[in-house]
């Protein structure tokens, strides 16, 4: 009960956003959203089962290509959105069928290269999908206020869809299954856990929510390529996103994704050309000192304080 | 409840970061530059910098830009997008909604322009593009955006012109082109224009963003015995490119690789291997202009660029701070801030400056520019088109 | 006849890559690290001899010993005072550090040399061989037998001395070897100190091949992880074995494919090889 309570707050909370700020604001806004859905989707996989992912940014990019095209042809954007959203669960069950024996940096090699196959497969499709001159999609006719709202509502929406995934598989079958088999996963399938079918399972909730979320951002952009989608960052972000949130848990990635994009945009502003440096420095610390994620910081620091401070 | 406290202080901050909205000051002119400092396009990024801020010191220096007969000083608001189309396009939008930039200067290259000028359109912010060729940029419909590279065909029509009447022997042609935006765009016309000179392609070949070997691609090249070469990519593509054509012998009549022999760092790079290349660029330090603009002739501002940078300057250097030079000349003609105002004066402008002659056709593209065609010869680029400002002919191998 | 020239562009570019490599799968096979320094390692060897080059008139091939000192020295430190605190955690951590590292060491690179292209350009170049209708580039195939013979020494190293055998006792069994009394921490930090060394040596011989910039370092990392996985990793032979595999594909590829589909084609073998075989060409089974 008090995820679901707290996921209600937190999305009120954050549908209050639109009055206080103006676009630039609700730009950020709808990054953040973005970015939790990326981080929440990797949780799945990453957190959860422990297998190191880096296929966020080939979901992301399938995604947004899929509904590029599709909206290319007319079709209606909601359905365009949904559809990216199958393909790219379709194409984690059948790539994962072939990687997900893999295990450790093998994993992560080979879902690093199937974005990188992906890429050069759109680089070298033109006719289909503009290859490298990338792809227009159709602009909405709405004004400016109105196009952002609408942005940021939907990455909300879907924000909010993934988290409510997230508290349902934490708490199902699954959830448990999956993290068995990161403890263990000899003995999860000893124990009858189908080790093979929740990885699949897992795989493919990182990749629904990331493809529709690839699919969001293609309309809200409307000119994506594939250097821009496809980009290994969309897939190492939200890995440390979670780390920095707290890996594992339901909102750690949302937390996450709020303070790395917010430390960026402070970062940004402030150091022209070292943003990168400021990042790495970020992680290496975050690696170093706190690999449970500042959530375990807080609740750590708060328990040490808690038995020597006056009883009420 | 902590989570709970977290994200209440999470949504207070992003709050603030509303609030923290510069008040603008009276008499300060912002411009806004999104630039890739950082990462695949930062060489390129810092050669626009390097024009803008060249222009902003000019302009500060002989007391500002008169707007109404009030000064004004001009600040560049310089943001990094790290070569990331998305974030140049974020960082558009911050410019215009949180720095309050007054005109924009468009992000680097055909592409995060395109993507850019978006954002600028919907908030009727003028921008200028000093580094976007590629038609389907204009193609938009927009009003705010305007162009200083005219479009890419106008450099590859006077190419194929030269060779194909100054050299009849030159029938074959081979490209290689990057997958890119530009790069490809220009391989394509370049393909057009061959056959419709009757030259004959015997080679079209596209190598991926990030190939780190061209051997294979070359002995196709040397199997289909071109007599000219035309190779697209970045400076870094071309180096090797021309490199590996030498590793393999390839030696054609004619040499033509874009765009990068234009920029010295091409020059210093390949060393003796540079030469009898060609190319063609927007601009040229050896072109002579009388310009109304506060650089003056183009010798004044080669001049006065030498002085600052200890450098000759180059086409995409030139080309950023003639976008300055023309953003000024438009605010002291409308001779007011105003967006809308500021655009028309952009929109009718007809007049010379020291980087060429500036007139937008209707898509803002500039038209009035004839782009020169360029050769290495004894190290340097020289002029060998148009004729008003050519230094020297053409060279064909043998 | 052509396809001997195609076969020739595939050897020497092979030899290239299999030096890339080597430094990488050295310590991915012993510290069961993937060091995505690694490139950045194998550009800063490149600037080291760019302007020993420019400012002492030291020849690549000389300073290639000099580079590879340097990041010996940097590796080693990196190792000894980072990775080391973390070596026993999940794969995940290792990798994430060593990605904020790379940050850290491109940013400075970018800044302290900027992004412009350089090339070392000798004053005596190589030229070609030619061997009737075959040309062989001179820089390249140099370039590529230096590496060779460092490879080799580094395969002596590890076969022939203590500190080669302590490595490779913790290849085999990092616990057995503490046991054993081996420094296992001492040990890590000359690993990853020779891996680097291998880095910065390839990059000062690539310094006469390759244009030199930051921007170049995830090229050549990306190289470095599809030569481990051809190869089968930790091996000196599968570093070759992967390179020569790799650079013949390329090759091969991009003259039947078109040269836009030879990075597709060496990815989708490397998806498929890690589906028939993980363990690589030389690798052995089951090696996790």
């Amino acid at each position: 009960m008090r995820d679901w309570l707290l996921l209600l707050l937190l999305a009120l909370a954050c549908s209050l956003l639109p009055l206080a700020g103006d676009n630039y604001v609700l730009r950020l806004g709808t990054i953040v959203a973005m970015y939790a859905v990326l981080a929440q989707s990797w949780n799945f996989i990453g957190g959860l089962a422990g297998y190191p992912s880096f296929a966020t940014a080939a979901f992301f990019g399938l995604g947004a290509y899929t509904s590029a095209v599709l909206l290319s042809y007319g079709a209606p954007t909601g359905l365009a959105w949904t559809a990216a959203g199958g393909m790219a669960c379709l194409f984690a069950a059948l790539i994962g069928g072939a990687i997900l024996h893999l295990k450790g940096h093998y994993f992560a090699i080979a879902s690093l290269a199937v974005g990188e196959v992906l890429r050069e497969v759109v680089n070298t499709t033109p006719d289909l999908t503009g290859g490298g001159m990338g792809m227009n999609l159709p602009v909405p006719k709405l004004s400016v206020a109105a196009a952002a709202q609408t942005f940021y509502f939907s990455m909300l929406a879907l924000a909010a869809l993934t988290t409510a995934a997230a508290i349902i598989v934490q708490r199902s079958r699954l959830g448990f299954g999956l993290r068995c088999i990161q403890q263990n996963e000899d003995a999860a399938n000893i124990l009858g856990v189908n080790a093979y079918g929740y990885k699949t399972a897992a795989f493919c909730l990182s990749a629904v929510f990331a493809g529709m979320a690839g699919a969001i951002y293609a309309s809200w952009v409307h000119y994506i390529e594939p250097p821009d989608v496809f980009d290994i960052l969309l897939a190492v972000k939200p890995l440390v996103m979670v780390l920095l949130g707290g890996i594992g848990t339901v909102f750690g990635p949302i937390i996450g994704a709020f303070l790395l994009i917010a430390f960026e945009e402070l970062v940004w502003r402030s150091f022209l050309t070292i943003h990168a440096a400021m990042l790495g420095g970020i992680i290496v610390v975050l690696v170093l000192f706190m690999p449970n994620g500042l959530l375990a910081l807080v609740r750590s620091g708060l328990a040490r304080l808690r038995p020597a401070g006056p009883k009420p | 409840m902590q989570a709970v406290r977290t994200v209440f202080a999470a949504a207070l901050a992003l709050g603030l970061f509303a609030s923290t909205s510069a008040v603008r000051a009276q008499d300060v002119i912002k411009v806004g530059a999104p630039l890739p400092l950082t990462g695949a396009l930062s060489p390129e990024g810092l050669k626009q910098q390097r024009g803008y801020n060249l222009w902003a010191e000019t302009a500060n220096a002989a007391g500002g830009i008169k707007v109404g007969g009030k000064p004004y000083k001009v600040e560049i608001v310089y943001v990094d997008y790290a070569s990331n189309t998305p974030r140049a396009v974020q960082v558009a939008e911050r410019l215009i909604t949180e720095d309050k930039a007054n005109f924009l200067f468009a992000p680097f290259g055909s592409g995060a322009a395109k993507a850019a000028s978006g954002v600028s359109e919907r908030y009727g912010i003028p921008t200028i593009a000093a580094t976007a060729s590629s038609r389907e940029v204009y193609d938009q419909g927009y009003k705010f955006l305007f162009g200083t590279f005219t479009p890419n065909e106008t450099l590859i029509d006077p190419l194929t012109e030269i060779v194909s009447k100054g050299d009849p022997a030159v029938k074959r042609v081979a490209i290689l082109a990057r997958n890119d935006l530009l790069t490809l765009s220009l391989a394509n016309l370049m393909q057009a224009a061959a056959k419709a000179k009757g030259l004959e392609v015997v080679m079209m070949e596209r190598y991926a963003i990030g190939t780190m070997d061209h051997a294979s691609a070359i002995t196709q090249m040397r199997g289909a015995k071109p007599d000219w070469v035309f190779a697209t990519g970045y400076i870094n593509d071309l180096i090797l490119i021309r490199k590996q054509m030498a590793d393999q012998g390839v030696s054609p009549k004619v040499l033509t690789m874009i765009a990068g022999p234009a920029y010295k760092e091409f020059t210093e790079a390949t060393g003796p291997l540079a030469e009898n290349v060609s190319s063609a660029s927007w601009w040229h330090p050896a072109v002579r202009y009388k310009g109304v603009d506060l650089f003056g002739t183009t010798e004044a501002f080669n001049a006065a660029f030498e002085k600052k940078y200890n450098v000759v300057p180059d086409y995409a250097e030139a080309s950023a701070a003639a976008a300055g030079a023309i953003l000024q000349l438009a605010i002291e003609k409308a001779g007011t801030l105003d967006p809308a105002k500021v655009r028309d004066a952009l929109a009718a402008m007809d007049l010379v400056t020291f980087y060429g002659p500036v007139k937008f056709g209707p898509t803002g593209q500039i038209t009035s520019l004839e782009p020169p065609v360029f050769q290495i010869q004894g190290g340097k680029p020289v002029v060998v088109f148009p004729a008003a400002v050519k230094q020297a002919d053409f060279i064909f191998g043998k | 006849m052509i396809y001997l020239q195609v076969l020739a562009n595939g050897l020497v570019l092979g030899g290239l890559y299999a030096a890339i490599a080597v430094g990488f799968s050295l310590v991915w096979g012993v510290l069961n690290v993937i060091n995505l320094l690694h490139g950045s390692f194998i550009v800063l060897g490149s600037y080291v001899a760019f302007f020993a080059y420019a400012y002492f008139g030291i020849h690549p091939f000389l300073s290639a010993g000099i580079a590879g000192a340097a990041l010996f020295a940097l590796g080693y430190v990196v190792q000894a005072g980072l990775v080391n605190r973390v070596i026993a955690a999940p794969v995940l951590i290792t990798l994430i550090l060593t990605f904020g590292l790379d940050l850290i060491l491109n940013n400075a690179m970018l800044l302290a040399f900027s992004a412009d292209y350089r090339k070392v350009n000798l004053a005596h170049p190589l030229g070609s061989l030619e061997l009737g209708p075959i040309f062989l580039p001179g820089d390249r195939v140099a370039a590529m037998v230096l590496a060779f013979l460092l490879t080799a020494l580094l395969y002596r190293v590890l076969r022939d001395s203590r500190i080669g055998r302590a490595i490779i006792a913790v290849r085999m069994d990092r616990e057995a070897a503490a046991l054993m009394g081996v420094d296992v921490k001492r040990i890590n930090a000359i690993t990853f100190g020779l891996g680097a060394f291998m880095a910065g040596a390839a990059g000062a011989l690539l310094s006469i091949i390759y244009p030199i910039s930051p921007l170049n370092s995830s090229l050549f990392l990306g190289k470095a992880f599809v030569v481990c996985v051809l190869g089968g990793l930790g091996s000196v032979p599968g570093a070759m074995v992967g390179g020569v595999a790799l650079g013949l594909i390329e090759s091969f590829g991009a003259y039947w494919l078109g040269p836009e589909h030879a990075i597709t084609l060496s990815f989708s073998i490397l998806l498929v090889l890690l589906f028939v075989r993980p363990s690589g060409i030389l690798g052995k089974r089951g090696y996790e």
